[in-house]
């Protein structure tokens, strides 16, 4: 099964208002390992022509790129007032 | 005076159970959680192991939303053609029900509900984004400029404690603290489940897996557990195996895993229905942080009270009695009013008592053999040889077993003084 069909079966509230994770493009341009890319369970970082593409809004909340980021470009932060994945099973 | 006797944030097994404990000895508590119901972001296996919660809620397991008690547990090694298991079933697991599974959108909804009735205030929704600290101590939280203040705050964030990493009190995670988790739940009708897995209704199997054939050398465990009319599968995957490996994508390895000769049966014409992921800790002892201060106390996986030996994995245990313990030190410093470190610190006192220190002092370094190539490797392709060996039967004369178990041994380099001492090692810390 692809990611995106994974991710499909989610349900998420998106808060449009707020990037729970941001990233500092700049940063990413010279990254070495782009380790995000691997690490994410949600395909959240993709490489698209070699550039960093990062959306927030398919985030699952694992915690994993806060810490598989080795070069300080992600800002991770917690979302707020109920938004970001839901759960049914968890 | 503070607007609450104590403060809980997160209303997972840890934050519940102290909430519980705290409200049904008559304190005023706040149990903040950002999570829209309760438990809707929460990921886990899971296994519920233990009875913990019936200190606070006696009888908890018939009103509890627990899918099956275990009556078989198991440990495999998955090879690329094979399955080598060990399977435990025992009446005695059936008279003394000790491991339940559950799903941890419903579980935590009902802890949270327990809490509101044993008298907590329970607040969904809401994010604590700091603590709020007077004169070096911890008087409260705060979130979007608000401060709601409490006597003492007990922080129960789970395995990426974000408040208690920006307030100094836990350091940033690394690769070695932790394991990531990726899961699916697929969706088959409750006899289906009975009659594949031989179960009586009611009962459940629970099976953790090495596996020994993923591709350039990443390690990482699988698990397998059955609920009432689901399947809970999924794998533990270290984080600093990945980043070496750099090339293979986390939610590939999940499915190398469900689509194994021998576990994509199990699984047939299931519908899958949820996919989750989140962090584990794995770091034990070394990774935990100072567990009291001034005013505040960390519970549960923040603490990183969590880890598995490979033959099962415990986190939620470790965060109901961590909590509940927590909750205790909070009753025993509010009779002198006295919520400073120095009267704290019985926390620790408590929870070196309990089995929680002692289990994770036990398990002290069992990352090192978890995360290791001779257990991830080795062990599975030595077993393999020594199987095909016994039972493959092609007209040859046969060997004593112990022949056979040296042949195999000695094909996979298991002979060598290093191996030998590395297989000693690890069983002196399993
Ligand atoms: C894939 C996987 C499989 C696992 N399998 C098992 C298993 O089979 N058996 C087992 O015992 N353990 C298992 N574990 C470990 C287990 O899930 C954890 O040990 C357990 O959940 C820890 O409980 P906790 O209460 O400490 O934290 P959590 O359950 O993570 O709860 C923390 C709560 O705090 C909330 N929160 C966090 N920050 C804030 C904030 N700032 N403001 C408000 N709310 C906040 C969260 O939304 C959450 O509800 C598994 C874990 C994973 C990821
Ligand atoms: S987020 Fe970090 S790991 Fe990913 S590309 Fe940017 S710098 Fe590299
Ligand atoms: S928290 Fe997890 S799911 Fe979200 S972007 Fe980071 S790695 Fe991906």
């Amino acid at each position: 099964m692809k990611i995106e069909d994974r991710l499909s079966v989610l349900n998420y509230k998106t808060d449009k208002s707020y990037a729970h994770i941001t990233i500092k493009p700049d940063i990413c341009e010279t990254c070495p390992d782009h380790f995000c890319t691997f690490a994410c369970p949600a395909n959240c970082y993709t490489l698209i022509e070699g550039k960093l593409n990062f959306k927030y809004e398919d985030c699952v909340e694992c915690g994993t790129c806060d810490l598989a980021c080795a070069h300080g470009s992600v800002t991770w932060t917690n979302t707020k007032g109920a938004h970001g994945i839901k759960y049914k099973f968890g | 005076m503070s607007e609450f006797d104590a403060i809980v944030i997160g209303a997972g097994p840890a934050g519940a159970s102290a909430a519980i404990r705290l409200a049904s000895s008559k304190k005023n508590v706040l149990l903040v959680e950002k999570s829209d119901p309760p438990g809707s972001k929460n990921v886990s296996g899971g296994v519920l192991w233990g009875n913990g919660l019936s200190t606070i809620i006696p009888d908890w397991e018939k009103s509890a939303p627990v899918e099956r008690f275990v009556d078989t547990k198991s440990v495999a090694f998955l090879t690329q053609d094979s399955k080598i298991a060990i399977d435990f079933s025992s009446r005695k697991l059936q008279q003394k029900k000790t491991g339940y599974t559950v799903l941890r959108a419903k579980l935590d909804q009902w802890l949270a509900r327990k809490a509101k009735e044993a008298g907590a205030m329970v607040i969904n929704g809401v994010t604590v984004e700091k603590l709020h600290m007077e004169n070096g101590k911890v008087t409260g939280v705060e979130q979007g400029g608000d401060v709601i203040t409490s006597d003492a705050v007990i922080l129960c964030e789970g395995a990426n404690p974000r408040v208690a990493i920006d307030s100094g009190l836990h350091k940033r995670l690394s690769d070695n603290d932790v394991a990531l988790g990726v899961k699916e739940v697929f969706h088959l009708p409750e006899n289906t489940i009975n009659e594949r897995f031989h179960l009586k209704s009611g009962a459940g199997f629970a099976c953790e897996y090495v596996l020994g054939y993923l591709q350039n050398g990443v390690e990482a465990g699988g698990f397998l557990y059955t609920n009432k009319d689901s399947i809970s599968v999924g794998i533990v995957v270290s984080m600093s195996h990945l980043r070496e490996n750099n090339s293979t994508h986390s939610y590939d390895l999940i499915e190398s895993f469900t689509s194994h000769p021998y576990i994509a049966p199990l699984l047939e014409g299931g519908d899958m229905q949820e996919y989750s992921a989140h962090i584990v800790q794995e770091g034990g002892i070394g990774s935990m942080p100072k567990l009291y201060g001034n005013g505040y106390m960390i519970a549960g996986d923040s603490a990183g009270f969590s880890f598995s030996n490979g033959l099962v994995l415990q986190g939620m245990n470790y965060a109901i009695d961590s909590g509940i313990l927590a909750a205790d030190t909070f009753i025993a410093a509010s009779d002198g009013k006295d919520y400073s470190e120095n009267s704290l610190k019985s926390y620790q006192d408590r929870l070196e008592a309990s089995y929680v220190m002692k289990d994770m002092r036990t398990f002290k370094g069992i990352e090192n053999v978890t995360w290791s190539p001779f257990v991830h490797k080795k062990i599975p392709a030595m077993l393999e040889s020594l199987m095909l060996n016994l039972f493959m039967e092609e007209g040859k004369p046969k060997r004593h077993m112990t022949g056979m178990l040296l042949d195999a041994m000695s094909e996979n380099d298991m002979l060598k003084t290093s191996s030998i001492m590395e297989a000693y090692r690890m069983m002196r810390r399993m």
